[in-house]
C-alpha cells in the first residue's frame, strides 16, 4: 500500500448566513468573501503541511486544480508543485490533476508537468481532469467538448514528452505547426499518469488500456465499488489482471488520540466538506454536454440518491474515515475489502476547517500508526 | 399539420407542416421544437404554409454532431430550404431561432422574402448580457421568461421520468454546442447587419428577462428599412405567453410582405 497526503487547501472561514445566503462556495460565490491576507496565511500554513508530510514518510504529497471557488484554492496546481519541488525530498509531487479539459493551452501543460520533473528530480506524478462542471461555466469553456478536449489534450501532452523529433499537430480543438518540447521530462517514457473516475465506462477503459492509475473521487462505497471492478474488467477484458497500485482509493481521513476526540473534531470539518465544500447546484455539476445521454441515463438509474449526507451516513458509506489509530487501521481495512482491494490511499488530511495542529497531529498519528500496518496491503499478488 | 423527415447528407430532419400559402420558414426557440403551437396556427389561418423544422440535436431531428457553430446552422438551412425547394420564404426566428434567422439573411440575403426576429438572439451587448438560462434550474428559467408566470406544476410523486430528463438535456446540450461561447452571440453580426435587404420586422415582449429589449432594438437599428414592434405585459416566452398576440403581430406584417 501507498500512501499519500492531498490538499485541496480550502478557504475554511465562511460567513454565518453561508447555507442560507448562497447556493455554493464555487463560481457565483463573492469574492468580496475572500481574504488576501487570510489566504496568504492559509497557502503558508498548507505548503507547511505538505512539506511536513513529506518529513512523515508519506508516499506521495497531492495537489490539484480548482477554480473560482472556496472549495480549493488551487487555479494552478503546478504552482504549489513548484514550491513544494524545493522544500521536500523524498515523496512523490503528486499533481491530481492539471485539468486540461479546460486549459487554453495543453502544451503548456506538458512543458510544466516536464519542469516539474526536473526541478523534482523525477518525482512529479501527473494527473489529468477534465474539471468540474462549474469550471466549464468559469473559463467559458463549452462542456458539449469537455470529453474531446480532454481526449486531444492527453494525447498531445503524451506525445509531446515522448516524441523523439519535432512534430504538427491538427486536431479537432487544438493546431500546433511546431511541437518541439524543451525541456524534456527526466522519468522516461513520461510521469506516471492518474486519472480520476466517476463512473464512466469509457475513462475506465482509457485507463486499463494505457495502465494509468485509476482514482476514485469522493463517494458511496457502493459506488467506488463498482468504479473498481469496472476498471478491473477493463483490465481483464484487455487479457491482464490490474495491478493493485493502479487503484487508488481517496477518502478524507482524520486522526485522534481517541475515537471520542476524533470524532468531536472531525464532524465539523466533516461536514464543513460535504455540507458546504461541495454545495453546488446540479446545473453547475452537468453543464449540457458535460456528460453524455448514457452516461447521463446511468447515473439517474442508478439512482440519484448517494445516500444520506449526515455525518454518521458519510462515515458509514465511506466518505470519511475518523477515529483513533486502531479504529483507522481497521476501517481502512474494511474498506479494502469492500471495495475489492486498492493499493493506494489518497487522504485528504486538512479538511475544511481544521487547525493546522490538528492536521499534523492526525498525520503523525497516521503516519506512525496506522500506514505501517496497512503497508503489506495492496501490493501485486495481495488481492 | 403532417409530420415528415427531410433527408439531408448529415442526417434527418424533422419538421412539421400546416396551412397553404406563401411559405414561412418557422426557426424555433431553445424551447418548443417539435410542437405546433396556438401560433403557428395562427399564421397558418392566416394563408400561409408554415413549415417548422426542428434545429440539430432538438425535437426528433438528428444530431449532425459535425455542427457546433452558427454558420454550420447557416449552411445546414440553406441545404433545408434547397431540401424543400424553397427559393425565397419568409423566414420568422424567435430567440435562438432569430440568431439562426439573422445569420441566414446576412449570409444569403437572396433567400430570404421576409424576415420576422422575436427577440432574436445573436448580438453581442455588454451592457445588457443575456442570462445565464444553462445556470437556471427549471423553476427560475419559467419564472425569468414569463411575464406572468404560471403556478409552479406540483412535483410529481411518481419516479424520475428519466427518458424526458435525458431528452431535455439532450436539446440543452444542443443549444450549448452553438451558444456556450461566444454566449448567445456572434460577434461580427452586429456590423454584418447591412447586408440584409429584405423586408424586416423585430418584434420584442415588453418584459425580457433573458434577452433584454435593447437587443431587438439594436436589430431594428442596424437591419435597414426595419420595423419595430413591442407585445405588453409579455416575457421572453413570448408565443408561450401571448399566443394571439404573437401570431396577431406577426401575420399582419407577412401580410404586407406577400409578393
Amino acid at each position: 500500500m501507498k500512501f499519500s497526503f492531498f490538499h485541496l487547501m480550502p478557504y475554511s472561514q465562511l460567513p454565518d448566513d453561508f447555507d442560507t445566503a448562497y447556493d455554493s462556495i464555487s463560481l457565483t460565490y463573492p469574492n468580496a468573501n475572500f481574504d488576501p491576507a487570510f489566504g496568504a496565511s492559509l497557502y503558508a500554513r498548507y505548503l507547511d503541511e505538505l512539506e511536513y508530510a513529506d518529513q512523515l514518510g508519506f508516499d506521495g504529497i497531492a495537489v490539484n486544480e480548482h477554480h473560482q471557488s472556496g472549495y480549493g484554492l488551487m487555479p494552478s496546481p503546478n504552482l504549489m508543485a513548484a514550491a513544494l519541488t524545493r522544500r521536500t525530498s523524498q515523496a512523490r509531487i503528486m499533481v491530481l490533476g492539471n485539468a486540461i479539459g479546460i486549459r487554453g493551452n495543453p502544451l503548456r501543460v506538458a512543458e510544466e508537468i516536464a519542469m516539474l520533473d526536473l526541478m523534482s528530480g523525477g518525482r512529479v506524478d501527473s494527473g489529468f481532469v477534465r474539471g468540474i462542471g462549474w469550471e466549464y461555466f468559469g473559463h467559458s469553456i463549452n462542456p458539449t467538448k469537455s470529453r474531446s478536449r480532454f481526449n486531444e489534450a492527453h494525447d498531445l501532452i503524451i506525445k509531446a514528452w515522448t516524441s523523439p523529433e519535432m512534430f504538427s499537430w491538427y486536431g479537432e480543438n487544438y493546431e500546433y505547426r511546431y511541437v518541439n518540447l524543451w525541456p524534456r521530462p527526466i522519468q522516461q517514457p513520461h510521469p506516471p499518469i492518474f486519472i480520476p473516475g466517476a463512473g464512466s465506462t469509457e475513462t475506465m477503459k482509457f485507463c486499463a488500456e494505457r495502465r494509468y492509475t485509476y482514482m476514485s473521487v469522493y463517494a458511496p462505497t457502493g459506488i467506488v465499488r463498482r468504479w473498481f471492478d469496472g476498471y478491473r474488467a477493463a483490465a481483464t477484458e484487455l487479457g491482464y489482471v490490474a495491478d493493485p497500485e493502479k487503484i487508488a482509493f481517496s477518502v478524507p481521513i482524520y486522526v485522534a488520540d481517541t475515537d471520542e476526540k476524533a470524532h468531536r473534531e472531525a464532524q465539523p470539518m466533516v461536514e464543513w466538506l460535504y455540507h458546504k465544500g461541495l454545495k453546488q447546484t446540479g446545473e453547475m455539476v452537468t453543464p449540457p454536454g458535460y456528460m453524455s445521454p448514457g452516461s447521463l441515463r446511468g447515473v439517474l438509474a442508478s439512482g440519484l440518491r448517494m445516500g444520506g449526507n449526515s455525518y454518521e451516513d458519510l462515515l458509514a458509506n465511506g466518505q470519511a474515515v475518523v477515529g483513533s489509530p486502531s479504529s483507522v487501521t481497521k476501517r481502512l481495512s474494511e474498506l479494502y475489502d469492500e471495495l475489492g482491494g486498492f493499493g493506494q490511499i489518497i487522504g485528504l488530511f486538512a479538511i475544511g476547517p481544521s487547525t493546522h495542529e490538528q492536521v499534523k497531529r492526525s498525520a503523525e498519528l497516521f503516519a506512525t500508526e496506522v500506514m505501517p500496518v496497512l503497508r503489506p496491503l495492496g501490493t501485486e499478488g495481495t488481492s | 399539420m403532417t409530420e415528415e423527415f427531410l433527408e439531408l447528407a448529415g442526417g434527418r430532419v424533422h419538421l412539421l407542416r400546416g396551412g397553404a400559402g406563401e411559405p414561412v420558414l418557422f426557426l424555433h426557440a431553445a424551447g418548443g421544437a417539435g410542437t405546433w403551437l396556438p401560433f403557428h396556427e395562427g399564421i397558418a389561418a392566416a394563408g400561409f404554409e408554415v413549415i417548422a423544422p426542428d434545429h440539430p440535436g432538438f425535437g426528433k431531428s438528428d444530431e449532425f454532431p459535425e455542427e457546433d457553430s452558427i454558420d454550420d446552422l447557416v449552411f445546414h438551412y440553406l441545404d433545408v430550404l434547397d431540401a424543400l425547394g424553397l427559393e425565397k420564404p419568409h423566414v420568422v426566428g424567435a430567440s435562438f431561432g432569430g440568431w439562426i434567422a439573422a445569420e441566414l439573411a446576412v449570409y444569403a440575403p437572396h433567400r430570404i422574402g421576409s424576415l420576422t426576429l422575436l427577440s432574436a438572439a445573436g448580438l453581442r451587448l455588454p451592457d445588457h448580457p443575456v442570462a445565464d438560462l444553462f445556470l437556471m434550474p427549471p423553476a427560475k428559467i419559467t419564472a425569468t421568461v414569463f411575464h406572468n408566470p404560471p403556478p409552479a406544476a406540483p412535483a410529481p410523486d411518481g419516479p424520475l421520468d428519466i427518458d424526458a430528463i435525458i431528452a431535455a438535456y439532450r436539446e440543452a446540450t444542443a443549444l450549448a454546442r452553438f451558444s456556450w461561447v461566444p454566449f448567445f452571440n456572434d460577434p461580427k453580426l452586429e456590423r454584418r447587419l447591412r447586408r440584409i435587404s429584405a423586408p424586416t420586422l423585430v418584434v420584442a415582449p415588453s418584459d425580457d428577462r433573458l434577452i433584454p429589449v435593447e437587443h431587438a432594438k439594436r436589430y431594428a437599428e442596424r437591419i435597414s428599412g426595419a420595423t419595430y414592434a413591442e407585445v405588453p405585459d409579455c416575457g421572453h416566452a413570448m408565443y408561450f405567453e401571448k399566443p394571439e398576440e404573437f401570431a396577431a403581430v406577426v401575420t399582419a406584417f407577412l401580410k404586407e410582405q406577400r409578393s
